[in-house]
Formats: C-alpha cells, sequence, structure tokens
C-alpha cells in the first residue's frame, strides 16, 4: 500500500483514532491497561464485535442499515445452545448461522422487493428476533453441557491458539477474506457501485437488489458467527445476550470511516472501531470509573469520530 | 442505409407511471447502419421510449421487437448483454468509484484464482487509460482516479469512450453534448457518425433539431409522450421539422383543450 493510497482510506481516522487513544490510555494509566487479562478482554471482544461491526459496514456501504445484529447475534447463541443437545455442537453452530442467514434473508427481502427502509425493517426485526429470544429460552439461562463445552469445535471458536484468544484468529481469516471479496472481485465492485449511485449501478446492468441482499444476509450471518463464538468462550446464554450492539457495531463502523451516504467505508476501519469501542469499556472497568460511564464515552468518541471523518472526507474532496 | 427488417421495432407503446401517461401508442423502426434523431422539448417523452429501450421502464402495453424476436423482460442488465449501450445524462457513473471501476462496472473483467473470479486491474486499467487519453483527458487525471475528480465533460468523455469500447449493436446518446466545449461536441459528433458508418444504430437525442439535422438520416419528433413526426433528413429541411415542433405542441394542446 502506497502512501498515497494509505491517506485515501476511509479508515485513516480510525488509524489516528487507535493511536491516540493508546498513547492516552498508556500516559493515565499504564499498570491498569497494559495487563494480561485487560488485553485478553480487549482482543476477545474487539474480535466478536468486529465481526459485527464488518457486516454492518458492508451493508451501511450499500447505504442502507441493519438494526437488528444485536438480536441476531443473541438469536443465533441461544439457537447454538438450545440445540446443541439434539443437534451436538457442530450441528447447532450449522443450525445457528442458518437461522442467522434466514433472518438476515426475510428483512431484505422486505427491503429491497417492499422497497421500504431498512431503518424500519431491521428495527422489527431487531423487536421479533428478541422477542423470539425470550419466548425460546423462557428467559432462563442455559448451559452448555461438559461434553459440549470440551467439543473440538467449541475450543477451536472459544478457547486459546499459541496462548491467544481463537477469536481473534478467526477475525483475522474472516476479514481477509472480506477485504478480498470488497475490493477485488466484481461483486464487491458492484456493491460499492450500489451505494454510491444505485440508479447509476442499474444502468450499467447491476442487479442491485441481489447486491443488497447479499450484503444483509452476510451481515446477518457475521453476527450470528460473532454469537456463536461467544458462547464457545463463555457457554451460557442469557435472554439479554446482544442487546444494544446494533449501536455498537453502527458506531464502530462509523468510527471506521462509513459514511452513512454510502459507497465509502472500511472494514479495517470498522474494526479499528470496534478496537476502540471495545477499549473504552475495559479502561474505564480498569480505571474502576462506574460502568455506566461507558455508554456516555461512547457517544463522546462517536461524535468526535464523525466530525473529524466529515472533515477527513471534505479534504479529500468526497461529496460527503 | 436500411436493410430488410428493423433492428429495434417499436409497436403501440404504452407507458404510465402511476396516472400519469408517459408514452402514448408510440411506434417507431429503427434499422442498423442508421443514425436517427429524436427530438422533442423537455417532457415530451424522448428519456421516457430510450430508457424502455435500455432496459429501465417495463412498458405498461405495447411491444418492442429486437432483431425480430420480442423483448419479454426488460433490464438494463439484458439490453446491455444484446449490444444496447446506452449514454444517458446524469447517470451512469458512481462518482465514489475509479474510472476504470466505472469503466467496467457491470461486465467486470475476471482472473480466476482457484475458482474464484478477481478484477483483473491490469486489464481494467490499461483500457481505461487508453480510452481517456483517446478522448482528451486532461493528462494528470489517472484510471485509478474517482470520477468525482472529474469535469462535466471529461465525464461524458468517459461514458462515451466507454460506449463505444464495448460497442456492439445499438449505441444511444441522450443529449451528449451536453456541457461540451465547442471542439469536444465536434469531437463527439464525429463518433456518431462513424459508428453509424460502422453498421450500428445510433440513436441520436437532443433539443437541438439543427445540429441533429446535419448528422442525422431520419428525425423523429416526440411531443407530450406521442411521435408527432417522423421523416428523413433528405425530405424536410430542419426548418421544417422545427416547424412542426412549434405547431405539434399548439395541435397536442389544442386536441387537450377539446376533450
Amino acid at each position: 500500500m502506497t502512501v498515497k493510497q494509505l491517506t485515501h482510506t476511509q479508515g485513516l481516522g480510525a488509524i489516528i483514532g487507535v493511536v491516540i487513544m493508546l498513547a492516552a490510555f498508556t500516559m493515565i494509566d499504564f499498570s491498569g491497561w497494559w495487563t494480561r487479562q485487560t488485553i485478553a478482554n480487549v482482543v476477545q471482544f474487539t474480535a466478536i464485535l468486529g465481526f459485527v461491526a464488518m457486516g454492518q459496514a458492508l451493508v451501511i456501504m450499500c447505504k442502507e442499515i441493519d438494526l437488528s445484529v444485536g438480536s441476531v447475534y443473541g438469536l443465533a447463541g441461544v439457537a447454538f445452545i438450545t440445540l446443541e443437545p439434539t443437534l451436538g455442537v457442530p450441528g447447532s453452530l450449522l443450525a445457528a448461522l442458518v437461522i442467522a442467514a434466514l433472518a438476515g434473508l426475510i428483512q431484505a427481502i422486505a427491503v429491497v422487493k417492499g422497497q421500504l427502509p431498512s431503518m424500519i425493517v431491521t428495527l422489527g426485526g431487531l423487536f421479533t428476533a428478541r422477542g423470539i429470544i425470550y419466548v425460546w429460552t423462557g428467559g432462563s439461562v442455559h448451559n452448555f453441557s461438559e461434553a459440549a463445552r470440551n467439543h473440538p469445535v467449541t475450543r477451536l471458536l472459544g478457547g486459546e491458539l499459541f496462548g491467544i484468544e481463537a477469536a481473534i484468529f478467526w477475525l483475522i481469516a474472516v476479514g481477509l477474506a472480506l477485504n478480498l471479496l470488497l475490493w477485488a472481485t466484481p461483486f464487491g465492485n458492484q456493491l460499492l457501485a450500489t451505494g454510491g449511485s444505485k440508479e447509476s449501478a442499474e444502468s450499467r446492468g447491476v442487479r442491485s437488489d441481489r447486491v443488497k441482499v447479499a450484503a444483509f444476509v452476510l451481515c446477518a450471518l457475521l453476527a450470528g458467527f460473532a454469537g456463536v463464538l461467544t458462547l464457545c468462550d463463555r457457554p451460557q446464554t442469557h435472554v439479554t445476550l446482544g442487546e444494544l450492539m446494533e449501536l455498537e457495531a453502527i458506531s464502530a463502523a462509523v468510527i471506521g470511516g462509513c459514511l452513512l451516504a454510502g459507497g465509502r467505508g472500511s472494514l479495517v476501519g470498522a474494526v479499528l472501531g470496534a478496537f476502540i469501542v471495545v477499549s473504552f469499556r475495559y479502561e474505564l472497568i480498569a480505571l474502576g470509573a462506574p460502568s455506566s460511564w461507558y455508554i456516555t464515552f461512547v457517544g463522546v468518541v462517536l461524535i468526535v469520530a464523525v466530525i473529524f471523518n466529515q472533515i477527513l472526507a471534505r479534504r479529500l474532496g468526497h461529496s460527503v | 442505409m436500411t436493410n430488410g427488417h428493423p433492428l429495434i421495432q417499436v409497436k403501440n407503446l404504452d407507458l404510465y407511471f402511476g396516472a400519469f401517461h408517459a408514452l402514448k401508442n408510440v411506434s417507431v423502426d429503427f434499422h442498423a447502419g442508421e443514425l436517427v434523431g429524436l427530438v422533442g422539448d423537455n417532457g415530451a417523452g424522448k428519456t421516457t421510449l430510450i430508457r424502455v429501450l435500455c432496459g429501465m421502464h417495463t412498458p405498461t402495453s405495447g411491444e418492442v421487437y429486437f432483431d425480430g424476436q420480442r423483448v419479454e423482460k426488460f433490464h438494463p442488465k439484458l439490453a446491455i448483454d444484446q449490444g444496447i449501450e446506452t449514454i444517458q445524462q446524469s447517470v451512469g457513473l458512481c462518482d465514489n468509484l475509479s474510472i476504470a471501476r466505472n469503466f467496467y462496472l457491470g461486465r467486470e473483467p475476471v482472473r480466476r484464482i482457484l475458482g474464484i473470479p478477481f478484477l483483473d486491474f491490469t486489464t481494467m486499467r490499461d483500457k481505461s487509460t487508453r480510452v481517456i487519453r483517446q478522448f482528451g483527458l486532461r493528462d494528470n487525471v489517472s484510471a485509478d482516479d474517482e470520477v468525482e475528480r472529474l469535469s462535466g465533460g471529461e465525464r461524458q468523455s468517459v461514458k462515451i469512450g466507454r460506449a463505444v469500447e464495448f460497442r456492439n449493436r445499438v449505441v444511444i446518446m441522450d443529449e451528449p453534448t451536453n456541457h461540451l466545449s465547442v471542439r469536444e461536441r465536434e469531437h463527439v459528433n464525429e463518433l456518431a457518425v462513424q459508428l453509424k458508418k460502422q453498421g450500428l444504430l445510433v440513436i441520436y437525442i437532443t433539443h437541438d433539431i439543427f445540429q441533429v439535422h446535419k448528422l442525422a438520416d431520419r428525425i423523429v419528433i416526440m411531443e407530450n409522450g406521442e411521435k408527432i413526426e417522423d421523416a428523413s433528413t433528405s425530405k424536410m429541411t430542419a426548418e421544417q421539422l422545427e416547424e412542426v415542433i412549434r405547431q405539434g405542441g399548439r395541435v397536442v394542446e389544442r386536441r387537450e383543450a377539446l376533450s
């Protein structure tokens, strides 16, 4: 990557943000921040939020939004745990991903065929999926059996590899594949075109409806996979699993340089955005601040990031 | 000039947008190797008609035949696949993408690695660079630059260059010389004639009857969604055709007032 390309990437703001944040945390709380426990937590939850944020970024780049990802994340997690006794670990993993993909597909079809705003459709999806979680679990907590915890698949997804949380390896592998998909394939070109100007893309024969459906399904799949990863690491469900995660994911994508106007964004930026959001949560815990401050900090960071990214985009001559 | 059956045949075409009657019983033939000027005032239905031909609108009733085959489904992809290339006024380029990416949008060249189709960046860059140089874009504009950077004329050049590069059987130009300098305009008009001489059908949409009369074999005039004239340029002068546009408007207005 040349210097010119680097300064033109939408993720530049997030890169600068990460550097400033790490410098600040190191200065104000060196001993609290750079501990094995904090880093392990931050890595694990960055990976999980990173998956959801990458999916969200793809949808935002299509000029749509998906508010249902937190509920889909929770639903996939609940499906994974509750179906395991009947289907086994690999079977329930597959079932969880299919359920997530279906949730994305149904909402996407409503958006493109019904020509409805995705904000409303996925808000409906948020409530619907959350309601299903409540009914399905009956509000009770479910656990993995000892055998399921020790299943090789569970350990491969939720354990540690080379002393580092396994989730981060999955994030890197999937993130690389998604970057190739977005920037180096015809599908990616058509996705960016659809977000940039749907009418122009369609005039060139791009089936923008299909592109959007694919983006929503990918987004739901990534959220579902993140849910499974979480449960493999901590195999216990709760009805609130994934609540407010949609807002964290959107924040991460926006901090990472995705423009809600569509057509521009960065998957690496979305992951770095997730890193920033998660880091604030654990640094506040490490500082002993009341955890309720966390949301306020995310809000402030989000607004600062948006202002910064807008200035950056204007400097690069983009219409925003 | 014309031979046998028409390449595009439009029969009794009607198109409604809700209650708005945008095309009214339009029938017109277009032949290969012909340059047809499609003329009329704003809102006459010129752009709507060509949007049917390039698959962006599906007619409410009536038939369209392409090369003798009835068109059943209307979609831009199908039209492009059949060799109908359209240069539209306001759409066709995505500002957020590079020239090379825009150039090949919807028909990206790929290089397969392990069966996965990856964009063939070398082909995309080389071909689009050659075309933008040929069409006189500034020297400091590269194929990797986003379209956002381009001037109105340069955008038009990219669209025309793309149409020429992928020319197949039909090139439809919707006000191709808008926003262009005098020299650029001449260049575009020369290209239109060249394409026709190569045996393509060129449909040239404009307000300017005098400009297109010099190029076209035939002029089709539209007014309020209807075809009101269809005449060879050897039979009618530009002045006569201009008079038709003027009178035609009144004829339609009078008819509407009566009904």
